[in-house]
């Protein structure tokens, strides 16, 4: 077995009262609770920090935690020879890691109590979480996921229509119950990955849309990609930057019916190197121009 | 079984109380509290209180915050109100910034 310094998880010393562990957990759930932070490992961390604090934070599993000793963390070990009859009543010295050994040790405990007392408790059965991260496409299509759960991976249909972030609930296909209590819930949170040129918001999608001064000005028809393939738009003359075309239904499928908005946002671009011919127009069209593109700093003093 | 294939429950059904509260391990008495406080919209069936499937993935995350700071029903109902408005602007700043160049 592989040994977990909780305390040291937990920043505690070893004598460290029931009060000071639930104060440190707090204060480490606030940092790394995955609601709160978006630091990368935040997840991993408060995983951590749960075990530990779910070990050390009960009685009868921290008495049995304290009596495996110290060890460095990481380091391979063997509990103290009565150890498992006087904790634990699976299989001996059988490769667990630590956190199921103590999540069941709980589990079991209470199990043994009830039964002791001639009640056999319904107890619902784990729910199982998993993340899928799937590409813009297989989004727009639906798609499979395989999850790897204990007793063996399933795959899940993720429907056509999810968006960013959204949660997925399969009832009763998590971790088996017992004494008679139902199965748990199977939840997979949808993660989009970033594409290369469409950038999801909900179910539209925005694509940036560069343009030269000269489209802007005169207007044009320009091809665009999209999910289902390119299509042709029309920049109108007099375009400004920042203006967005909408394509309707060329966005993300809905589920049900629908879909959402494909936006090209225009960008006037200009070529970093500009040939002499070019700048000897653009000499010509600052003669031949009247425009002022900043009517709202005349007439105004600035040492006001 | 490998050619099981799992389909998640839509979106648009609904959840009856005894179902939410076994999903999320919210206690009874929390969850008419948070109802009191208009957390979650219910619709009053013959048989009792209906939720939107989203009302479990709300009380969930509620019963994570509760187990972590030991919240009360105010408290969970705070915390969930803020981090929706915060995913709300969140949306909206996503929003803007695909108006701006890379």
């Amino acid at each position: 077995m592989k040994f977990k310094d909780y305390y040291e998880t937990l920043g505690i010393e070893r004598g460290a009262s029931e009060e000071e562990i639930k104060k440190a957990y707090r204060r480490l759930a606030r940092q790394y609770h995955p609601d709160i932070s978006k630091e990368a490992g935040a997840e991993e961390r408060f995983k951590q920090i749960s075990e530990a604090y779910q070990t050390l934070f009960d009685p009868e599993k921290r008495q049995a935690y304290d009596e495996l000793g110290r060890h460095d963390p990481g380091e391979d070990f063997q509990p103290p020879p009565d150890w498992d009859t006087r904790f634990w009543q699976g299989q001996a010295h059988q490769e667990v890691d630590l956190s199921e050994l103590f999540e069941q040790m709980g589990f079991r405990a209470s199990q043994q109590r009830r039964q002791a007392r001639g009640m056999d408790f319904p107890i619902r059965g784990q729910d199982v979480e998993a993340v899928a991260r799937l590409t813009l496409e297989e989004v727009s299509r639906g798609t499979q996921v395989t999850l790897e759960r204990p007793g063996g991976s399933v795959r899940i249909r993720v429907p056509m229509g999810v968006t960013d972030g959204e949660r997925l609930r399969i009832p009763g296909r998590g971790g088996p119950g017992s004494g008679g209590g139902p199965d748990g819930d199977v939840y997979v949170q949808i993660q989009v990955l970033p594409h290369k040129l469409f950038r999801p918001v909900g179910h539209d999608l925005y694509l940036e849309l560069p343009v030269t001064p000269w489209e802007a000005a005169l207007g044009a028809q320009i091809e665009l990609p999209s999910l289902d393939g390119r299509v042709r738009v029309t920049v109108k003359p007099g375009a400004q930057a920042g203006q967005k075309l909408r394509l309707a239904g060329k966005g993300l499928p809905k589920r049900g019916e629908g879909a959402g908005d494909l936006y090209g946002v225009l960008q006037i671009v200009m070529p970093t190197e500009i040939s002499e011919r070019e700048q000897e127009l653009y000499r010509e069209l600052a003669k031949a121009s009247s425009f002022q593109p900043r009517p709202q700093y005349t007439g105004e003093s600035t040492d006001g | 079984m490998a050619d099981d294939l799992l389909i998640p429950v839509d979106s648009d059904s609904l959840v009856e109380s005894a179902e939410l509260l076994a999903a999320s391990g919210l206690a009874h008495d929390e969850l008419v509290e948070l109802v009191e406080f208009g957390l979650f919209e219910i619709r009053e069936t013959a048989t009792g209180w209906c939720f939107q499937s989203r009302a479990v993935h709300q009380a969930r995350r509620m019963v994570k915050l509760r187990d972590s700071f030991g919240l009360n029903p105010p408290g969970m109902a705070l915390a969930l109100t803020y981090l929706e408005k915060i995913e709300a602007l969140e949306h909206r700043l996503r929003e803007l910034e695909c108006l701006l160049p890379r």
